[in-house]
């Protein structure tokens, strides 16, 4: 067994010269080149224990983690792919490591307040020094290295209080009192003159040195804080925490006093716990890591580094430069955005263009149809620049624009008869990029939907489609793809206009997409075999993604279906790393959101969602977003990020409950496999592995659960269920055929028994009958057993069995086929295994009853994991239990009395090994055909058994230490030796 | 923090209710107790870590209210972080145990007289950090052993809450040498989704080469020193190195499971209809809950909108 590939937490970041970050990765450090985004070197520095920090001076590094330390220089580091043999171990847990002003010695603060001093070359122990009477637990500490002869040590207690020692002298500075609950980080400024902290009580203070006086008490995070550090010239903190955000503090001077202030918040990583940050200074970027396993990068001048972000005008400011005179409370009703610039429609009807080039406003022309009430679009088609002013009477004007924003013509005005009124006129163009299709909605529900369909060059209208309005349809967005027009309206509904057929069945309809309500955005993401896949979103964060078919009549499915974390959203595409972007507004922000990999990209403070504002791509992945606040308008220019966003994006962020891959390959590469984790944090995330590298990669991560998983498992090539507490069981499909990458949409969710269901599901297990539809077997934490037939056809889940084995939770269950008779296995916390048979009318009969057949205790505690093999006249059954043991017990089938009944089994043999490891047993799969046994259990270590006869004991083959902690679930490629193991992170092993 | 309606169907939290136990823990002593009889005959005992109270509660009445002869002498000292409201009959002090200084006042506290019994149910704050957490839990069983050295008179009992983890085997072969007997326990009233366990040492044989010395200036590693270096090999020559990475020396202790399966299961969810529900609100003697958390300005401020994810 070999692990390929790793992601779990990483607990230090350290930027060195170069642009390299080292970051520590379970017991291995990642180098990676950040400005190029790539890893250069992997190389393991402990046996078993996590890397927990790095202290650097020039080409010295001392690195730790638990009680262990290393000692290297840069160059053993990096001409190496493992240098734990350079491990040693201190005494006690090294809470901090700090080099000597002359890098020839290296400080180890431990967790009982002790500095031992040791020479770097030699590795000798010059001295152990601590405060006399104070040698309880840190959590916390920190050396500062002011000169030769000034070394703070700061210690964080249990209680509330930091110690401040200097370590030559081996007195007490000061014992800082004002926080409560244990410190969690304390950290010195490099002029000496602050210290920082902070504790459990979520609050950093900031500390005179020379005092011992409290300066400042800030609040913000609203969980632990683990990590401090100041950077530009101590006039900055930087904090991250539990609530996963990281944030920036500046240090003021203010009338009060020195004071701590909220400067900037970016979130950062997944729920929950981020552990390390780092700053390179000159470059001012900020480095993080976290629980997730990810290496973020944060610009901390993403909105001032160009100077040009930011623009804003007055109404007035404008009115001077363009010289007119704005009547009294005129405001800008409209604007579009181009790449030259600006162009603006006022409640005055005056027509303005900002230039970028020269950052100039001129009036262009006053049009008195457009008071009061207008509407502005734009469209950029085949360097036509086209502007479509609108009101409420059913004008429309054209007016078209050079690529430097020079008016083309003086424009086209046009009138659409037969509406009573317009309130609504959208447009867009689609690969036929000569026509612009305009469509025109009035309120009246008696009035047509209109679509015109204008020539880009002429500004004339070619034609004109007019189709009955659909019911209750409020038009919100539009897009095009060949002869068909589909347009979002409010209750999540999208219509599909087929211009080829303006009669009444020319109109093809979707309903009810998702709970939200207005369709925000729809966009043609790609075509595959007469599929065309189509992006929608919601303006209350849902997005889905349907494949349409236009041959033989309109037809739809929804392969996609997720909810945003949270706010509104307004749209939503693909980059060019092939990554899903939203954007769309929370609160006072506006946010742009990668949602393949969980981040965000950027925040704006805009005020919120109620403005006028808009979106627009300029150049090379850079925009510019416009919006109007206090009634100026803000131009605020997003440039393509200087430095990458992240090193690596990581996975999630609590532990992995669950895993299953994918009976079958990737038909788009048969390298890959799909599969799917459930985790602690309520998500699940479907992802890929390479079968040659290892390597991990997240497609999307599902929101739909909004408990803790429980379990979740393929039970075909493309249907996979999940569940978790809350009575959640959900049943989802895989539609894995697009080039972009696979697809995951909740098919339906199993009926709950009451309104508060609070039950938690704790497995289940399918049998498949004809047709693509099975039977479900679901046991619960309150002791019950259900049986459901799922009818594929009408998509529906029915109950046909429910019983209760006897008070104590069930924890797993199997549906076992054994010649004609069908079977349930449940295993519980009483210890025991009980099988049923599965009573049914006839064969194909949906069951009506479980009658039980033989219980056996087999553990004295919680039965957490199982397999099955079934031979021709045996059951087997591998458990392995909360009490650390591994039990194989083979039931003997009884064949049905002659007088009539059932056949049924008992137990012939049965082998309990004890104490296989030291704690709790938590996974076991059968693999190779049933020949080996794979085990995890909570002490890390990863067994293979001898499965291959029924012969007992059980043969261990193998087994390995695994760095991922509380290891509770595996699965294997059946054939393909690929090993998945989950907990506290993910490896990917190699049998 | 108000307890959820899920706390309130707990049959464990609804029977410590009804008995007067302050926290639900009290039975995993009372089902320990049931296989092992570590609390028959106390005389004098010590609980760490024992806020808000259930396991002082628990000795208090066995040593005291259902003691049949002299109850004169009987002695039960209680430490913990966190304050503590009074028990009848119970010493209680606000300290940590792995500060020296803590010990010191436990042994004032005894006067020349041993301990019989000395039990912990201490649990750090989680941080989420798995090795840190297991460390600092064992640092707090070593602190309690630390104490227990002192303290335990021969063939004394220890018991203390251990988290099932990757180096809980490293523990169970130190304390191995101080105990006839050592094993893992899990009541029935520890949820099994919990890695919470207990370890019973029984019998407690002092080492005949080694005397503990308690001393302010020294922590509890460098204390049990001496004692382990055998098993330990902690220091491999002097110490003017640091010694290289070596494997530890790993025991595996019997695994027992205590409770009867007629008791309840702490992972079942249990019916209750609306009358029991209503009962447990109404009785009178509620569960503590940790009165004053750390982080309770914080969360005030979190309720009244100050503190968010944004700026
Ligand atoms: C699970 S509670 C104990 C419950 C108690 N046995 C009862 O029955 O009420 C764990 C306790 O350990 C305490 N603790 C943790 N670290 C400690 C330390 N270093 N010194 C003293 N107490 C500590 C905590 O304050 C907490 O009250």
């Amino acid at each position: 067994m070999k692990d390929t590939f790793h992601v779990g937490p990483s607990l230090a970041v350290k930027f060195v010269a170069g642009d390299q970050l080292l970051c520590a990765v379970g017991p291995f450090l990642h180098i990676y080149n950040v400005t190029k985004n790539r890893l250069i070197h992997k190389v393991r520095i402990f046996k078993r224990n996590k890397v927990h920090g790095i202290a650097v001076s020039e080409d010295k590094l001392a690195i730790y983690g638990g009680k262990s330390v290393s000692l290297v220089s840069w160059e053993q580091l990096t001409g190496a792919n493992d240098v734990s043999n350079l491990e040693h171990l201190s005494p006690e847990w090294i809470v901090s490591t700090e080099f000597d002003v002359t890098g020839q010695n290296v400080f180890l603060l431990t967790c009982y307040n002790m500095v031992l001093v040791v020479d770097f070359a030699s590795g000798d122990v010059l001295q152990r020094n601590s405060l006399p009477n104070e040698r309880s637990i840190l959590y916390s500490g920190s050396i500062k290295v002011l000169d030769r002869d000034h070394v703070l040590v700061n210690a964080g207690t249990v209680m509330g209080g930091i110690i401040v020692w200097d370590l030559h002298t081996g007195t007490q500075l000061w014992n800082l009192l004002g926080h409560e609950g244990s410190i969690f980080y304390v950290t010195v400024s490099d002029n000496g003159k602050y210290v920082a902290s902070c504790s459990d009580d979520r609050s950093i203070r900031l500390w005179d040195t020379f005092t011992g006086k409290e300066l400042s008490l800030a609040w913000g995070h609203t969980a632990r804080i683990w990590n401090l550090k100041f950077f530009d010239n101590d006039t900055k903190l930087i904090s991250v925490s539990e609530d996963c955000t990281c944030r920036i503090w500046s240090v003021e001077h203010t009338a009060e006093g020195i004071e701590l202030i909220a400067a900037d918040t970016f979130e950062v990583h997944l729920t929950k716990n981020v552990w390390g940050v780092d700053v390179n200074e000159e470059k001012m970027i900020a480095a993080t890591s976290g629980n997730d396993g990810r290496i973020k990068l944060i610009d901390l001048k993403q909105t001032t580094r160009m100077a040009d972000e930011m623009e804003q005008f007055d109404i007035k400011a404008i009115e001077i430069h363009c010289n007119v005179r704005f009547a009294a409370g005129e405001i800008i009703k409209g604007f579009h955005c181009f790449e030259f610039g600006i162009v603006a429609l006022t409640s005055g009807g005056h027509v303005l263009r900002y230039t970028f080039a020269d950052k100039s406003w001129v009036l262009l022309f006053t049009d008195q149809r457009f008071l009061s009430y207008s509407i502005t679009n734009g469209v950029t088609v085949a360097s036509h620049n086209v502007v479509i002013f609108s009101n409420n009477n059913c004008d429309l004007l054209l007016v078209k624009f050079t690529d430097r924003g020079k008016i083309v013509d003086q424009g086209k005005a046009l009138k659409v008869t037969g509406l009573a009124k317009t309130t609504n006129v959208m447009c867009t163009t689609g690969d036929k990029a000569e026509v612009i299709y305009v469509t025109v909605e009035s309120p009246n529900p008696r009035d047509n939907f209109v679509i015109l369909a204008i020539d880009s060059s002429t500004l004339e209208v070619i034609d004109r489609f007019n189709y009955g309005k659909p019911d209750s349809f409020v038009s919100s967005c539009v897009t095009v793809l060949d002869h068909y027009i589909l347009v979002g309206s409010r209750f999540s509904t999208v219509a599909i206009f087929d211009l080829f057929n303006c009669a009444k069945n020319g109109v093809y309809r979707i309903d009810d997409l998702n709970i939200g309500d207005t369709t925000t955005s729809i966009e043609h993401v790609e075509t595959k075999q007469c599929r065309h896949l189509f992006s929608v979103t919601n303006r209350d964060g849902y997005y889905s993604f349907l494949a349409i078919k236009f041959d033989n009549g309109i037809s739809h499915e929804v392969i996609h279906s997720n909810k945003t974390v949270k706010g509104f959203l307004e749209r939503a595409f693909y980059n060019d790393e092939g990554d899903y972007v939203t954007y769309g507004f929370k609160s006072r922000l506006f946010y742009m959101y990668n949602e393949s990999k969980c981040y965000e990209i950027m925040h704006h403070m805009c005020g919120g969602a109620h403005r006028q504002w808009g979106l627009y791509p300029v150049g090379v992945k850079e925009y510019i977003l416009v919006y109007i606040k206090a009634s100026q308008l803000h131009v605020l220019r997003i440039h393509k990020p200087r430095v990458p966003e992240f090193l690596t994006a990581g996975l999630h962020g609590r532990e992995i409950r669950d895993l299953s891959i994918c009976p079958r390959a990737r038909a788009t590469n048969e390298n890959e496999y799909l599969f799917v984790t459930g985790s602690e944090d309520t998500s699940i995330k479907l992802n890929t592995v390479d079968k040659l590298t290892g390597e991990v990669t997240t497609f999307w991560t599902e929101r739909r659960h909004i408990s803790g998983l429980q379990r979740t498992r393929f039970i075909s090539d493309d249907l996979l269920i999940s569940c978790s507490a809350l009575e959640e069981l959900f049943l989802w499909r895989v539609d894995d055929t697009f080039a972009r990458g696979p697809y995951i949409h909740m098919l339906q969710s199993l009926p709950v028994a009451t309104l508060n269901p609070d039950l938690r599901i704790m497995d289940f297990d399918v049998k498949f009958t004809a047709s693509g539809s099975f039977i479900l077997a679901t046991v619960y934490s309150d002791s019950s057993i259900k049986m459901w037939h799922y009818d594929n056809e009408s998509n529906n889940f029915n109950v046909c069995v429910e019983t209760r084995y006897k008070t104590c939770c069930i924890l797993n269950t199997r549906l076992i086929q054994f010649r004609d008779h069908l079977f349930l296995l449940i295993t519980a916390t009483d210890g025991h295994a009980v099988i049923y048979r599965v009573e049914q009318d006839n064969d194909d009969a949906l069951p009506n009853g479980l009658a039980p057949v033989v219980s056996q205790r087999i553990h004295q505690s919680g039965v957490k994991a199982v397999d099955v093999k079934v031979t021709e006249s045996t059951l087997t059954l591998y458990t392995g239990g909360d009490d650390n043991g591994v039990c194989v017990s083979v039931f003997q089938s009884v064949p049905a009395p002659a007088a009539g009944g059932f056949p049924g089994f008992e137990l012939s043999r049965s082998e309990f090994a004890h104490s296989i490891a030291s704690a709790t047993v938590t996974s076991c799969q059968l693999f190779d055909k049933g020949s080996k046994l794979l085990t995890t259990s909570i002490d890390q270590i990863v067994r293979v058994w001898d499965a291959s006869d029924d012969e007992l004991p059980l043969k261990l083959i193998e087994s390995q230490y695994t760095t991922i902690a509380d290891t509770g679930c595996c699965d294997v490629v059946q054939g393909d030796s690929i090993v998945l193991i989950g907990g506290v992170g993910l490896s990917t092993w190699n049998m | 923090m108000g307890k959820s309606s899920k706390d309130k169907r707990d049959l464990y939290y609804r029977k410590a209710k009804e008995l007067g136990y302050r926290a639900r823990s009290a039975f995993k002593l009372l089902q320990l107790n049931e296989e092992f009889h570590f609390l028959d005959d106390l005389e004098r005992v010590v609980d760490l870590c024992a806020a808000p109270g259930s396991w002082s509660q628990v000795l208090s009445r066995k040593m005291f209210d259902e003691a049949e002869g002299d109850v004169q002498g009987k002695k039960i000292v209680a430490v913990d972080l966190q304050p503590m409201s009074p028990i009848d009959n119970v010493t209680t002090f606000q300290a940590d145990i792995t500060h020296p200084k803590t010990l010191s006042r436990i042994l004032e506290l005894f006067g020349n007289e041993k301990a019989d019994f000395v039990c912990s149910d201490g649990a750090p704050d989680v941080t989420g950090l798995h090795d840190l957490d297991e460390y600092v839990q064992q640092q707090l069983i070593m602190s309690a052993l630390q104490l227990t050295t002192c303290v335990l008179k021969p063939h004394g009992n220890f018991v203390a809450k251990i988290f099932r983890g990757r180096d809980i085997d490293m523990l169970y072969s130190q304390l191995g040498y101080l105990f006839k007997s050592v094993v893992c326990a899990k009541p029935r009233s520890s949820r099994g989704t919990s890695l919470e366990a207990f370890i019973v040492c029984l019998d407690y044989q002092p080492p005949a080469n080694w005397s503990p010395k308690l001393d302010n200036n020294v922590s509890v590693e460098e204390f049990f020193h001496d004692c382990f270096v055998g098993i330990n090999k902690l220091s491999l020559g002097d110490d003017s190195q640091l010694p290289e990475w070596h494997e530890s020396v790993r025991t595996v202790a019997p695994f027992i499971s205590c409770g009867g399966l007629d008791s309840f299961d702490s992972d079942a969810t249990y019916h209750l209809d609306e009358g029991d529900m209503a009962k447990i609100e109404k009785s009178l003697d509620p569960v503590q809950s940790p009165t004053n958390p750390p982080y309770k300005r914080a969360l005030e401020l979190k309720r009244s909108g100050k503190l968010s994810s944004c700026v």
